[in-house]
């Protein structure tokens, strides 16, 4: 037992190193940092201003929005985008002739980089008939939408970003997904039919309860990379309209970079490492009532 | 400023990242030494941030012709890559390794300043070159009563528009900055514009771009109307000017072109030249894409004036030396020579700016008295404002920027810019009011 627990402090050896470098000591030099006004290439000497860093941003309107906006968003993705995959992997599983081009098709998105989904949907939200949503729409129509302008909407620009993400992140967890569904031993099903479940009956009594953990764990994945949120709104809308599609990361990094203020940057991250924290505990507090009930 | 500004402006803020990186990596270095002689020769290294392909062999070629033009200065030039330039230097500074002559983007000056990197050069700059620098130049290249930094270009802005489609309306159009279209006027052309115009959109504000361009073509907008980003005696207060009541009335008749539709969101920077609009809100840049698209149908006007007389951007890249260079006159012997007519000629033609110098301009087939870009010298020389000469400028883009989108997008004006005033005022307080550390 004993030399089990060496060998394995040994083995978690690396990715400890790694985690340590590259997590660890950065949060905890964020956390020095947001208790100081740091701010990049000043002259002056950096002095320590206790927690004024988080004072000012928890009453920046700014900030508060970006975590509002947060908030809607993995209150939106994470179901929508989760109860999409389910239906994209049960799809993805039938025995068709092709099914692996529907399923490459539904990954492809994954594979892209953010950046080049990002420019692709500018061009499908753009403004005027001479956009191709607008202009689907407008044809579905027959001429009755008003051609409207979605990233520059404040109504409208926060659901846009929504909708491209959950198309561009919906591939990765149908993958999951699919593997999930095809761990479950097929004589499950057979007994079920035996039984005379239908279709539906066995769905909601073998796939979905062999398929738990699976689904958790992608709950999880989707409400963290939810809360990362970034790429897709510094290419689309810089935050804008009005603060409409601003987000934590978002607001770190402008103060950071542009505005040169790195330990605003450093308190917003910490603020930021903390609400992923509280609900990541809360998410598994919950999970695990549903794995023991 | 140009196209590439904006861009690289955009690229500058993920590509600080660098800079922390160097922040912890250098702490423990000391400073390099190389030796500051080879054979007989001063050398002099020189920075430049890369540009575009003309641009980068234009000064390749330069400092060829430098070097065996004479045999006392050798000049050694690295080019780096625009995207992470402001890091790269802020890392080199603190390991002691800056170059003794280098490059920035105008507004970098006053924080390079601030931070002591560079050299005064009011005694090493030779009067005759002094006297025959644009205005713009020598007003931009100043921080609390000494110079810096000299440009061998400059920018600047104008209305591009359609005579013919200005002509269906009945437009006047204006010859000089003086004779610039009144604010009113331009609204009534705007709406008589827009009467003819299928989807309404008659005017591009390029708000395709991102970073910089707001503050360098909408602060002009506040300027002409009496306002300013902040107060300019002592640069300490942006309250009182930033959301003065005529900065106020003025970002109104902005927010009232968005409203009523006026304005093309030019997704994909062609509005003008496929003839949506009929005016275009842009810098020198774009005049020779302009003009083989339009043709004659191409004409030059000031912006709008807003009550107190046209007003236009300024400022590019500019030359500085740096506190550490050992030779600041070999390496003020190079400037020279870059700024020697044919040289600003060789640049201005490589990247289509204005010339710097008035002899240079005179044999400038553009930029002459009544070439077709002679308006951006006369607004140069008469109505362009410099940026804010102070540290706390990358704060007051960034919150100007944001106030611009907000207005964009309905915001109350007055809610809004005095917001902005408050941000940049917290700021300058936090540091000290970016006072003089040496």
């Amino acid at each position: 037992m004993r030399k089990n627990s060496i060998i394995a402090v040994f083995m978690a050896l690396p990715a400890l190193t790694g985690l340590t470098l590259f997590v660890a000591v950065p949060f905890l030099i964020a956390v020095f940092l947001s208790f100081t006004n740091l701010r990049l290439g000043s002259p002056l000497p950096t002095e320590w201003v206790g927690h004024q860093q988080f004072v000012r941003i928890l009453s920046d309107e700014s900030v508060l929005r970006a975590i509002l906006n947060n908030v809607v968003f993995a209150v939106s993705v994470v179901p929508i985008q989760t109860a999409l995959a389910l239906g994209l992997a049960l799809l993805a599983n039938q025995r068709l002739r092709g099914v692996t081009l529907f399923r490459t098709a539904f990954f492809m998105p994954v594979v892209f980089p953010m950046s080049l989904v990002a420019v692709v949907w500018s061009l499908i939200y753009a403004p005027g008939v001479d956009g191709a949503l607008n202009g689907l729409l407008h044809q579905m129509t027959l001429g009755a939408w008003a051609a409207k302008d979605f990233l520059h909407d404040p109504a409208l620009a926060l659901p846009a970003i929504i909708l491209m993400s959950i198309w561009q992140g919906v591939g990765l967890q149908m993958l999951i997904l699919l593997a999930g569904i095809q761990s479950i031993p097929d004589h499950l099903y057979e007994a079920a039919s035996i039984d005379g479940a239908t279709a539906w009956k066995q769905f909601w009594h073998v796939t979905l309860p062999q398929l738990r953990n699976t689904l958790i764990t992608t709950v999880f994945i989707t409400t963290i990379l939810a809360f990362r949120l970034f790429d897709q709104i510094y290419i689309l809308t810089q935050g804008g309209p009005n603060n409409a599609t601003t987000t934590i990361m978002f607001e770190a990094v402008t103060s950071t970079f542009r505005r040169q203020q790195v330990a605003r940057g450093a308190a917003i991250t910490v603020v930021f490492f903390l609400m992923v924290l509280g609900i990541t505990m809360v998410q598994r507090r919950l999970s695990q009532e549903v794995v023991d009930a | 400023m140009d196209l590439r500004r904006a861009e690289s402006a955009r690229r500058l803020r993920t590509s600080t990242a660098l800079c922390l990186i160097y922040l912890v990596a250098l702490a423990g270095c000391g400073g390099g030494s190389r030796p500051p002689e080879i054979a007989d020769r001063t050398l002099v290294t020189v920075w430049m941030h890369s540009g575009q392909e003309p641009e980068r062999n234009t000064i390749v070629d330069q400092v060829n012709r430098f070097n065996e033009s004479q045999d006392e200065v050798e000049v050694s030039l690295t080019v780096i890559p625009e995207g992470s330039y402001n890091a790269q230097v802020q890392a080199a500074a603190l390991s002691n390794d800056l170059p003794d002559l280098l490059d920035f983007d105008g507004p970098f000056l006053y924080n390079y300043v601030w931070q002591g990197h560079l050299l005064p050069i009011d005694d090493l700059l030779p009067e005759e070159i002094r006297n025959d620098l644009l205005p713009s130049i020598l007003k931009q290249g100043s921080y609390r009563g000494n110079r810096y930094s000299i440009g061998t270009f400059d920018s600047g802005l104008c209305l591009y528009a359609n005579q013919s489609l200005l002509a269906e309306v009945g437009a006047r159009i204006p010859q000089t900055i003086d004779d610039a279209w009144t604010v009113e006027e331009f609204d009534s052309l705007l709406e008589a514009l827009a009467k003819k115009d299928q989807d309404h959109a008659v005017l591009d504000l390029k708000v395709n771009y991102t970073g910089e361009w707001y503050c360098y073509a909408f602060s002009p907008v506040v300027q002409s109307a009496g306002g300013d980003l902040i107060e300019r005696n002592t640069y300490q207060k942006a309250k009182g000017s930033l959301d003065s009541p005529e900065a106020i009335e003025a970002m109104k008749h902005i927010q009232a072109w968005f409203q009523k539709g006026y304005v093309d969101p030019n997704l994909d920077d062609r509005s003008f030249i496929d003839g949506r609009v009929a005016l275009s809100w842009s810098g020198h840049w774009d005049y020779n894409r302009y003009h083989e698209n339009i043709g004659d149908d191409l004409v030059l006007i000031p912006l709008p004036d807003f009550g107190e007389g046209s007003k236009t951007g300024m400022g590019s890249w500019n030359w500085s030396i740096t506190a550490k260079a050992q030779h600041p006159e070999a390496a003020m012997k190079f400037l020279e020579f870059l700024l020697e007519p044919d040289e600003v000629l060789a640049m201005a033609n490589a990247n289509g700016a204005v010339p710097a110098t008035r002899t240079a301009i005179a044999m400038s087939e553009k930029y002459k008295n009544d070439g077709p870009l002679d308006l951006f010298v006369r607004q140069l020389e008469k109505s362009a404002v410099p940026r804010p000469a102070t540290p706390a400028y990358p704060v007051i883009t960034t919150v100007f920027e944001r106030a611009f989108q907000q207005i964009r997008h309905g915001a109350d004006v007055q809610e809004t810019l005095s917001d902005a005033a408050r941000e940049i005022d917290q700021d300058i307080s936090d540091n000290q009011g970016y006072r003089n550390l040496r």
